[in-house]
């Protein structure tokens, strides 16, 4: 009996929270002559018509460019944040370094509204031409993500055995081998739950987008906006809902395969902020 | 021969040290530069110094106040609203997930999308003519509320924003009322307590670290919103639904009033640091 | 290991801006354009027309380039600003060629322009006397209607009576229904409350009209016909700021009292171009103020269904000055920085040709073009007839419209304004901040 009101409120509450992503899922399968007489959520002559249309590409806005942009972008930003977060997070964990200092710093970063570098960044981006680039953003992304991937790989370097170090340390091995030889591999899941957990982190990030691309670099969050343009031309509801489907599919997806991983590394984040 | 270890600690240490002084420390420095200067975008190379006008000039705006302020409810609030719900959910719900955990999988897809684009979908779930929720309140009721006009936009914002985070708390929440040992349960009911007083007495105790920091991360999270706000009603009618973030990327790029924006963004670094610290220190003094 | 992780991240970034160097390294002519709207559609079909001919050698064919819309024009500022050469040939918006004046060459028209375009709209695209671009689309107003609703009420007497009675008392005197092409403000602010179901419960559309009241600079754009039809401008030619005047406060009042009564969807608040064509395309809507550019999409059976057979589209209404539209136009104008120069100029003056002109309007353009010129296209584009005609007749920029810091004005508008919309504040504080500003900004 009770189980039974607990079904429904899950029911409530993930038809509440996904709402808008199914409304959205809805509308782009619906013709434009329907969404300007029905906008109900039953749709009555379901076409495909919009998608094509998203697809086709070109002459309009480039779907393609956009996903591109953005796995681009987010590859090199969550690629470079572990490369750099790993060795750190080594360094502090065994050699305790900035343990009361540096560590705080940096996951305090997390609560800093990052608005306030997106100007001298972007001013900074403009002197060394990284403005509109892919490289940029993903430099940017990577800021984005080091805080919470730095957080995740402490915790999970200090769950491995010293032992393993000790033994590798009496033969003769540097640091830097135990690292890549030992530790990386036995944190492997930890590494690849922050290499997912990071990549929709920067997948989803939408002002410095905004502020850094223009046009060869923008990714799919803001390539989403143009279809809502102000002033010339009509929007087209249905187009505009295919391409924020397309434009959230991948996380979405991630999300869906990886979602145990995910939650852990998001409960890993919260303890240790 | 290995080379001293302090060496070798600060040698592994020195991409991300690096990185971040360069991508954020650099940039930090220029702020402060820029805050004190004046520049345009005609100069933007070239700044003068000018002292603290850009200062007092943000500090007597009466927009600047307002986003502090919108920005202060908004945090407050959502965040509030999202851990009484998510622990609601956690809660009560928990049993559901003892032998299955695809129900989490769908819980959690809102946290997979961009908030932009979920601010985008809102335009359209609410568009009087296009949306599906105005269509069925005015054929279940015959009308229908406006949901983005002068005192209803700022609670739309906070609906649209708790229901993509909730789920955030919940699973938080989850965890860590999973995490409780089933002893500790037991040894409670042995004990002769019922379910609504262990409950009380020994579950939310428990959990209350964790529901703290739910909290602090829902708010700091709340207190910076701008894609979903932005791209649902901008700075709003006269400038009320602006956020602080969206305080000064309007004063950046929409107003040219490049050491406006810079000197707040100052502000509020100092701001946010302040209260880190302060909390840090609050924190390290209960640890002991 | 790491390393070369690393060189290989490098090597991908430099890949990357490798990539984007070797695209600009072709000597091509490259022309920034305005993305995502007919605009572009019609300039890539003039770029494909332009490349075939055979006097265009291939280090001058046409490439194209598009930023994104929003900051368009602070970020192609920051750019020219930097000097740079990343395309020869720019977009250039009415409101904005003060700003980009100093990094732009003026430019030479072909001999056909003068009689192509005509003064006023050539007009769109100079500043202190230059010519700084080809006039490529024009923007401006038109009242949108449904042609069925008003010939019904037109028909009707009880139904007169009643609008005279509602005209009565909200605006003070009875008005009787007429012909929109024959309206004036007030009979606009009749009809619209006449069709909205919280003043006349017996109206066939919920709402008389829909008003884009974001906080938008180009909303305001549309707005200001109201009061430069009572009068109103930016400033005197003294140069002194004028906004504080009965034909602006009439403006402001009368969007005000259409807010206030329900004409217009409580959520206008939010809403721009795309909201107010859907409500008007979902049929709820018996007036609307509006771009031109939503007349082909209201007036297409696939897109409009509910609408398209009905709307009729006329210049806006007349103020005691008489019919006003504010016009600005897009264009394309010479980067001073420019890698190609040449290739752009004979690009520039073959765009400002009838055969160009009308390329381009056939293939989803709007220019504003003489009446002469536009009859060779008038069955396709029987809008453009509309347009060129009300370009020349009603148009106008104000006083300062072009000036470097225009769009910081619209956008203080826009706040101000809206503020006193949505009654944060009252009229005589809106008018006074946006004295203020503007007076600072223009000076």
């Amino acid at each position: 009996m009770l189980n039974a009101l607990r079904w429904v409120v899950f029911a409530i509450a993930a038809f509440a929270v996904n709402f808008p992503v199914i409304v959205t899922l809805v509308t782009s399968f619906k013709s434009a002559r329907e969404i300007s007489t029905n906008p109900g959520l039953f749709i009555e002559t379901p076409t495909l018509e919009n998608y094509l249309t998203v697809l086709q590409v070109s002459d309009r806005l480039n779907i393609f460019l956009y996903l591109a942009n953005s796995f681009a972008a987010a590859a090199i930003g969550t690629g470079i944040a572990v490369l750099l977060a790993l060795p750190m997070a080594y360094a502090m964990v065994r050699g305790g370094l900035g343990a009361k200092t540096l560590l705080p710093l940096i996951v305090n970063l997390r609560a800093v509204p990052l608005v306030i570098f997106a100007i001298p960044i972007y001013m900074m981006f403009q002197w060394l031409g990284l403005l509109d680039t892919r490289f940029g953003l993903g430099l940017v992304l990577a800021i984005v993500n080091v805080p919470l991937v730095l957080v995740i790989l402490v915790n999970a370097i200090s769950e491995v055995p010293l032992d393993l170090d000790e033994a590798a340390l009496i033969d003769g091995a540097s640091r830097t081998a135990i690292l890549f030889r030992i530790i990386a591999p036995v944190c492997r899941p930890a590494i690849a739950t922050s290499l997912i957990f990071g990549f929709i982190t920067a997948w989803n990030e939408f002002l410095f987008g905004l502020m850094l691309t223009t046009s060869k670099a923008v990714p799919v969050t803001v390539g989403a906006s143009f279809f809502f343009a102000a002033s010339g031309g009509g929007v087209q509801w249905g187009v505009a809902a295919a391409v924020m489907i397309v434009g959230a599919l991948p996380p979405m997806l991630l999300g869906l395969l990886m979602y145990r991983q995910i939650s852990r590394s998001m409960m890993a984040g919260a303890v240790k902020g | 021969m290995r080379i001293a270890e302090r060496t070798e600690w600060n040698l592994l240490a020195t991409p991300l040290v690096a990185f971040l002084l360069l991508c954020l420390g650099f940039p930090a420095l220029v702020n402060l530069v820029y805050s004190v200067s004046e520049i345009s975008f005609e100069t933007l190379r070239s700044p003068t110094l000018s002292g603290f006008g850009n200062f007092a000039a943000v500090l007597q705006d009466s927009a600047f106040w307002r986003a502090n302020w919108f920005s202060l409810r908004f945090g407050l609030l959502t965040a509030l609203l999202e851990c009484v719900l998510g622990l609601f959910l956690a809660i009560f719900l928990a049993p559901l997930f003892k032998e299955r955990s695809w129900p989490l999988a769908i819980l959690m897809l809102p946290l997979m999308v961009a908030p932009a684009l979920v601010g985008l979908m809102y335009r359209l779930v609410l568009h009087e003519f296009a949306g599906p929720v105005p269509y069925y309140l005015w054929q279940w009721f015959g009308n229908s509320p406006s949901f983005l006009g002068i005192n209803s936009a700022f609670w739309t914002l906070v609906a649209v924003e708790t229901l993509q985070w909730t789920p955030f708390a919940f699973l938080l929440f989850h965890m860590a009322y999973h995490a409780i040992p089933e002893e500790v349960r037991e040894a409670a009911a042995i004990d002769g307590a019922n379910a609504f007083q262990r409950l009380t007495r020994i579950e939310l105790p428990l959990m209350t670290p964790i529901l703290g920091v739910a909290l602090l991360i829902r708010f700091i999270d709340g207190f910076r919103v701008f894609d979903n706000v932005y791209v649902l009603t901008g700075s709003g009618a006269g400038g009320s639904t602006a956020s602080l973030s969206i305080y000064i990327y309007e004063a950046f790029f929409k107003q040219g009033a490049i050491g406006k924006a810079v000197a707040a963004s100052v502000l509020l670094f100092l701001a946010s640091f302040a209260i880190l610290y302060g909390l840090n220190m609050i924190a390290r003094r209960r640890r002991k | 290991m790491k390393t070369i992780s690393r060189t290989a991240a490098r090597l991908l970034g430099c890949v990357f801006a490798g990539g984007l160097m070797l695209s600009s390294a072709q000597a091509e002519v490259t022309v920034l354009g305005w993305p995502g709207g007919p605009e572009e559609t019609a300039l890539r079909a003039v770029a494909e027309a332009y490349n075939a001919r055979p006097d265009v050698s291939d280090e001058n064919k046409v490439e194209l380039l598009f930023f994104n819309r929003d900051g368009f024009w602070d970020k192609l500022q920051a750019d020219l600003a930097a000097g740079s050469d990343a395309f020869d040939i720019n977009l250039l918006a009415t409101y904005s060629i003060g700003r980009y004046a100093p990094f732009m060459e003026p430019v030479t028209l072909s001999d056909e322009a003068k009689d192509l375009y005509g003064e006023a709209v050539l007009s769109t695209m100079q500043f202190e006397g230059q010519q700084y671009g080809v006039p490529t689309d024009l923007s401006l107003h038109f009242m949108y209607y449904r042609k069925d609703l008003i010939d019904e009420l037109m028909g009707d007497d009880a139904a007169k009576a009643r609008y005279a009675e509602i005209a009565q008392e909200h605006l003070g005197k009875a008005l009787e229904p007429k012909n929109p092409d024959e309206w004036t403000w007030d009979d606009f602010a009749a009809t619209a409350l006449y069709f909205t179901q919280a003043v006349n419960p017996d109206s066939p559309t919920r709402y008389g009209t829909v008003l884009q009241l974001k906080n938008l600079l180009f909303n305001i754009m549309v707005w200001q016909s109201i009061p430069r039809s009572y009068g109103g401008d930016w400033m005197d030619a003294e140069g002194k700021i004028t906004v504080n005047s009965d034909a602006y406060r009439k403006g402001l009042e009368l969007y005000k009292l259409l807010y206030d009564a329900g004409a217009t969807p409580r959520d206008s608040l939010s809403y721009e171009f795309p909201e107010a064509n859907a409500a008007f395309a979902a049929g709820q809507v018996a007036a609307m103020l509006q771009w031109n550019a939503a007349a082909a999409d209201l007036t297409s059976a696939d897109k409009s269904p509910a609408v398209a057979e009905v709307t009729g589209t006329v210049a806006p209404p007349a103020g005691p000055e008489g019919r006003k539209t504010h016009i600005h136009g897009l264009g394309l104008g010479l980067n001073k920085n420019a890698a190609n120069k040449e290739g752009a100029k004979a690009f520039l003056t073959w765009l400002s040709t009838k055969e160009a002109a009308l390329i381009y309007a056939r293939n989803g353009g709007a220019p504003a073009l003489s009446a002469e010129a536009v009859k060779e296209i008038a069955s396709e584009r029987p809008d453009l007839v509309q347009l060129g005609e009300y370009a020349g007749s009603y148009g106008y920029v104000m006083n300062g419209g072009a000036s470097a810091n225009a769009l910081a004005v619209y956008e203080l508008q826009a706040k101000e304004f809206t503020g006193y919309w949505s009654g944060q504040q009252d009229i005589d504080t809106a008018l006074a901040n946006t004295e203020k500003g503007m007076t600072e900004l223009l000076k």
